[in-house]
């Protein structure tokens, strides 16, 4: 547990760039500090290792004041990542990862054998020990900048805009790791950001800094987005925080209409006459296997001469699928929303198709949520 | 055409390879005379830099005095020094020295103070105190900078130990020396010839340092900026 009571930055030149901050980070927990540029987040994040020292107030790490520590020992004893990874250019990998195991007195051989062990926890192949940094790309660097911060085995993780410096798809998948990392080793992270998104993905819980280092707002991800305490949070989350809030909801509650989804052997008639009987307008065509096809409207139905297969006329694309088991509302909205005939396709973990949603059900889903 | 016919019957007379007059030994006195001067500036200069570097403490100073002393005419030292200290070896390597300090001493504090603040806040982050940053991130990254500032010492150092015959000691400057006493040019020339020679020898041995001495990653790395 790292508790912040009073604690403040008051730089010489008069910046108050962390105004008096009142916080319990949780033991084994993710907790982001999110906010806009400037509005002391890094700052509060150098106070736990003692990179900065408060001008007032205490931070403990499990109720023991951090100035009673060696900082280098703190330090040792407290993984760091920073943004674009920070390695030492001059050292392999395999070394780079090795660093603090080093500095605590630990063989080299087994320094080494350790940080073997931390490339593959990290996704990195053993090929790629004994290059150097700048052969690198960007997302490989920021894993060893993980493994490096790892390989002591540190109770508490400090990340400071680890991700920030990649492109959203590497990105996107720095973020999946650390969430399965998270899983496996629940450690205490403290994680900076200024990408709601990226918080919300995240966090446990989320600090929300404003501008003069105040905190606004410190809660679950859930109730962060539906209960903004004030103007300030609200427009810094963002106009689409009600969407952004259904991936907290599984999609499993949803009811799925199966009996407007055809076989692309199945005749015309036999569409036409459920769609019709229905006022429905749209059909979805799979194949033998239960994988989608495209959709086809009433009016192709009412067009297409009897007798003909509905896997022969044209179909228009389904666009992408929601897993009815994994994912979240917010999927299957989208998934509705990308769609020529406005309604989500439902697979299994295997892509076979469950069912459709129409925009009744989903609209009514989504409204009882928000409740 | 006739000059490089005498140049090559001067470097073939066997009597030219023997004895204290003889080429190996002046070599051998300007190699010693260059080493030695080179050394003492290293160990005056290197620390001094590192330290400036590291603590970003009398970085002014350092520059100031750097370019001060590569004003100074260092054959006005050389006579200087002996006024002062009498003829000798000494004063002409303490001649040297002041030459290669301010190259060695400049590049040890850029390249250290250059290191990127992140990479400093990184090691710090982990948990190396001063001397750990210095030893185990700065001096390493530092090292290709610290060794062109040598290699421009080495090279200064081993064109001006010539001066040394100038107050009476040996080295290759003899040639130049008693040639020009004697309007030898032949002399002169065969001792211009194997100063350059041992210039160039001098930069060849820097290229074989930077090899030993420059991890892959930063040799690579500055081959990519480039
Ligand atoms: N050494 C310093 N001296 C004076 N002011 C500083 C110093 N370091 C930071 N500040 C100021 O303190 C404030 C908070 O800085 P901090 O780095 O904590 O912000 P941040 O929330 O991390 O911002 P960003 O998202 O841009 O990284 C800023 O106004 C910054 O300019
Ligand atoms: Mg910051």
């Amino acid at each position: 547990m790292i508790t912040f009571e009073g604690a403040a930055k008051i730089y010489p030149d008069g910046t108050v760039a962390v105004a008096h901050l009142d916080l319990t980070v949780e033991t084994g927990k993710t907790t982001v500090f999110v906010g806009p540029s400037g509005s002391g987040k890094t700052t509060s994040l150098r106070m736990i290792n003692r990179m900065v020292e408060p001008t007032d107030g205490t931070v403990r790490i499990d109720g023991a004041d951090i100035r009673g520590r060696n900082p280098a020992q703190l330090r040792r004893a407290i993984g760091y990542v920073i943004q674009q990874a920070g390695l030492f250019p001059h050292r392999t990998v395999l070394d780079n990862i090795a660093t603090v195991p080093l500095l605590l007195g630990w063989r080299r051989r087994r320094a080494r054998a350790r940080a073997a062990e931390l490339m593959e926890l990290v996704g990195l192949e053993p090929a790629q020990a004994k290059r150097y940094p700048h052969q690198l790309s960007g997302g490989q660097q920021q894993r060893v900048g993980v493994a490096r911060a790892l390989a002591a085995d540190p109770p508490i993780l400090l990340m400071d805009e680890p991700f920030s410096a990649v492109d959203p798809v590497v990105r996107t998948s720095l973020q999946d790791e650390l969430i399965r990392l998270q899983q496996e080793l629940h450690k205490t992270v403290v994680f900076v950001t200024h990408d709601i998104d990226e918080a919300v993905r995240l966090g446990d819980r989320i600090a929300v800094f404003r501008p003069g280092g105040e905190l606004a707002q410190y809660d679950s991800p859930e109730r962060l987005l539906a209960e903004p305490v004030d103007a300030f949070v609200e427009s810094f989350i963002g106009y689409d925080r009600g969407v952004r809030r259904l991936s907290f909801f599984p999609a499993r509650g949803l009811s799925l209409r199966e009996d407007v989804v055809f076989d692309d052997e199945d005749r015309v008639e036999r569409a036409r006459s459920v769609v019709a009987g229905d006022g429905e307008p749209w059909a979805l065509v799979v194949d033998s296997a239960r994988i989608p096809q495209g959709w086809v409207s009433a009016a192709q139905l009412d067009r297409a001469p009897a007798g003909v297969p509905l896997g022969s006329l044209e179909l228009a694309p389904y666009g992408h699928t929601f897993d009815v088991g994994t994912d979240s509302l917010r999927a299957a909205l989208d998934a509705a929303v990308l769609s020529p005939a406005g309604r989500a396709v439902g697979v299994d973990d295997e892509g076979r198709v469950v069912g459709v949603v129409s925009q009744d059900d989903l609209g009514a889903a989504i409204w009882s949520v928000s409740e | 055409m006739d000059i490089l016919n005498e140049l090559v019957a001067w470097f073939s007379d066997p009597a030219q390879w023997t004895g204290p007059a003889g080429i190996p030994a002046r070599m051998g006195e300007h190699v010693y005379y260059s080493l030695t001067g080179l050394l003492i500036s290293a160990v005056i200069a290197v620390p001094i830099g590192l330290f400036t570097g590291h603590t970003g403490m009398g970085g002014f100073l350092t520059a100031s005095l750097a370019n001060f002393a590569r004003a100074l005419p260092t054959i006005g030292v050389l006579f200087l020094i002996v006024l002062a200290a009498g003829i000798g070896l000494a004063p002409v390597i303490a001649a040297l020295v002041a030459l290669a300090v301010p190259p060695i001493l400049v590049n040890t504090h850029e390249g250290v103070r250059g290191v990127e603040p992140r990479l400093k806040d990184a090691a710090l982050g982990m948990g190396m105190r001063g001397g750990e940053v210095l030893f185990k991130l700065e001096l390493p990254v530092a090292t290709p900078l610290i060794l062109i500032g040598m290699r421009t010492a080495a090279v200064q150092v081993v064109a001006t130990a010539t001066i040394a015959a100038y107050v009476g000691v040996g080295g290759l400057g003899r040639y130049i020396v008693d040639g020009q006493a004697r309007q030898d040019l032949t002399m002169m020339l065969g001792g211009s010839v194997l100063v350059v020679a041992l210039a160039v020898v001098t930069t060849l041995l820097f290229a074989g340092l930077r090899r030993l001495l420059v991890a892959p990653g930063l040799r690579a790395e500055a081959a990519a900026a480039r």
